[in-house]
């Protein structure tokens, strides 16, 4: 009886641990799906930033060019997934450490550690396409695309009503698929020197997204030229004023909106073999981030650049572009900003989002709908910000007194460094351009209007084709 | 408050915001509070001026 009795308990004992390891593989497959979905949604809700950027762009472009600049924005987003394919993905796992391509600390960067896992051919392949034991890459993948199109479509709007499309889509293919990748592999990665080296922290890519971006359109539109009829013979500017507003400013806030899913994919998720921590979220760096901190921080912000923007303006135009300027502002520090300072900062950029746009205009920069002001001026702002409130924090993940901490000095380091990541290529790329006869539509298609000289179809075609009277006239 | 000394989040268990327990997150709760106040008062301000040109 007492034999039975003790195999009767090593029956259950080993029942239970059957059913515990049932339970465990169940609860594994179930955090590998979510880890997968969690980023999957991020990549829809980041496609709304385009939605956004399209309407944006064709409100703030006259009615005789309308269809052309939303063509330059459908065709940049659909050039930006291949080429990221192709090379931006390699080019964020290989350039970490700078341009010698040498593994990091954290081992997972280098040209060899690149060339293993983010080329479309050879042994990595197995990484770049389905694979049934590899839930990770693919959605990692997709949501760093959408960064890059995202970036790419950044300088778009500044540079409508006069770029030529195959240009443009060259330039959108430097920005998105290797400029901005570039700044993400040094400031945005475990391994990056601008982190390792100078503690820089840059958790929602305000400087090495948006002022990369920025100042990319900045060395464009130098190259570029302003639209016809924008300056007067005196130097002052006329307001050139998009067929659209309505359509402007809902694109702003769908861009708004997309911005959420931008925010969230820059979230680790836990318990996988690639997080950071088997129990918490954290941030690209490895240091501590909570969805609720995304969302105290991110509506106070959109709430702060309004507001600012609204004292400053009362159009709605800047308002919207405050909201923009608002979370670009805090987006270094979204991880932990307390929400009352998040709204104080972002109030400051909306109102000094206006005065910075106009300081340009008045330097001769034509750009339509001021992303240089807010996206490179305010996301440099951002980072420095940062390294004014920020200082002592851990930048990374790692042993307390080993890993660089967030400092001023290190912050504008990254801010110069992210502004020349964008300036300089931007700059010289749209030279090359310019000297091919590339960059800019021929005198008589502007005037004409871009959409009658290239696009097959009409915007509004019971309106004709008489674009209303501006100065470009 | 953060352990600056220690620069450490792994003696952190609660509030990870800038000045944690410092009487600071009050005090920008407040600006930020008398902002909103003051933006609306420049505004109602600036909004009457506009609008008494048109009642004449």
């Amino acid at each position: 009886m007492g034999v039975k009795n003790v195999e009767e308990q090593i029956a259950e004992l080993v029942a239970q641990v059957a059913a515990l390891e049932a339970s465990s593989a169940g609860a594994a497959v179930t955090n590998t799906m979510f880890a997968e979905t969690f980023y999957y949604l991020t990549i829809p809700l980041m496609i709304i930033i385009h939605a956004g950027f399209l309407a944006y762009e064709m409100g703030a472009s006259r009615l005789k060019n309308v269809l052309s600049s939303g063509v330059k924005n459908i065709l940049a987003f659909a050039f930006m997934i291949p080429t990221f394919y192709f090379f931006g993905w390699w080019v964020y796992w290989g350039f970490p450490t700078g341009i010698t391509g040498t593994a990091g600390p954290a081992g997972i960067s280098g040209f060899e550690y690149a060339s293993a896992i983010a080329f479309g051919w050879g042994e990595s392949a197995q990484y770049m396409g389905p694979n049934i034991a590899d839930q990770a890459s693919g959605v990692f993948f997709g949501a760093f695309a959408m960064f890059a199109a995202t970036t790419a479509s950044i300088m778009s709007g500044a540079v409508i009503e006069r770029i030529q499309t195959v240009g443009f889509i060259i330039l959108a293919i430097v920005l998105g698929s290797f400029a901005w990748v570039i700044a993400a592999a040094w400031g945005w990665h475990a391994d990056g020197w601008l982190v390792t080296q100078f503690g820089v922290h840059d958790f929602g890519a305000a400087g090495l997204v948006h002022a990369v971006a920025g100042f990319f359109a900045l060395g464009v539109l130098i190259n570029l030229g302003p639209r016809i009829g924008k300056f007067n013979a005196d130097g002052t500017a006329n307001h050139i004023a998009g067929h659209n507003m309505p359509l402007t400013v809902t694109g702003l806030m769908l861009i708004i909106v997309g911005f959420w899913g931008f925010l969230m994919a820059c979230v680790i998720v836990p318990g996988e073999s690639w997080s950071w921590f088997a129990d918490k979220p954290a941030t690209i760096y490895g240091t501590p981030i909570t969805l609720s901190a995304l969302s105290f921080n991110i509506l106070m912000a959109i709430a702060g650049g309004i507001i600012g923007a609204w004292l400053l303006t009362r159009d709605p135009f800047w308002m919207m572009s405050g909201a923009l300027a608002g979370i670009i502002s805090v987006a270094s520090g979204l991880d932990i900003y307390f929400p009352a300072l998040a709204f104080i900062i972002a109030f400051s950029a909306g109102i000094i989002l206006k005065p910075c746009a106009d300081w340009l205009e008045n330097r001769g920069i034509d750009d339509a709908v001021g992303a240089v002001t807010v996206h490179g001026t305010i996301g440099l702002y951002g980072v420095v910000m940062l390294g004014i409130w920020g200082s002592g924090y851990p930048a990374l993940q790692g042993v307390a007194g080993e890993v660089a901490t967030i400092n001023f000095f290190g912050q504008v380091v990254g801010a110069i460094v992210f502004g020349l990541c964008g300036f300089v290529p931007g700059y010289f790329v749209s030279l090359l351009l310019k000297k091919l006869g590339m960059l800019r539509i021929p005198h008589g298609a502007e005037i004409a209007g871009m959409d009658i000289v290239k696009v097959p179809a009409a915007g509004y075609p019971e309106w004709g084709i008489d674009a209303p009277n501006t100065p470009a006239e | 408050m953060f352990p600056y000394e220690e620069a450490s989040w792994s003696v952190v268990d609660g509030p990870m915001y800038m000045l944690a327990n410092t009487s600071a997150p009050g005090l920008f709760t407040l600006i930020a509070a008398a902002i909103c106040v003051v933006v609306l008062v420049i505004g109602q301000r600036s909004e009457a001026e506009k609008t008494k040109r048109f009642d004449k």
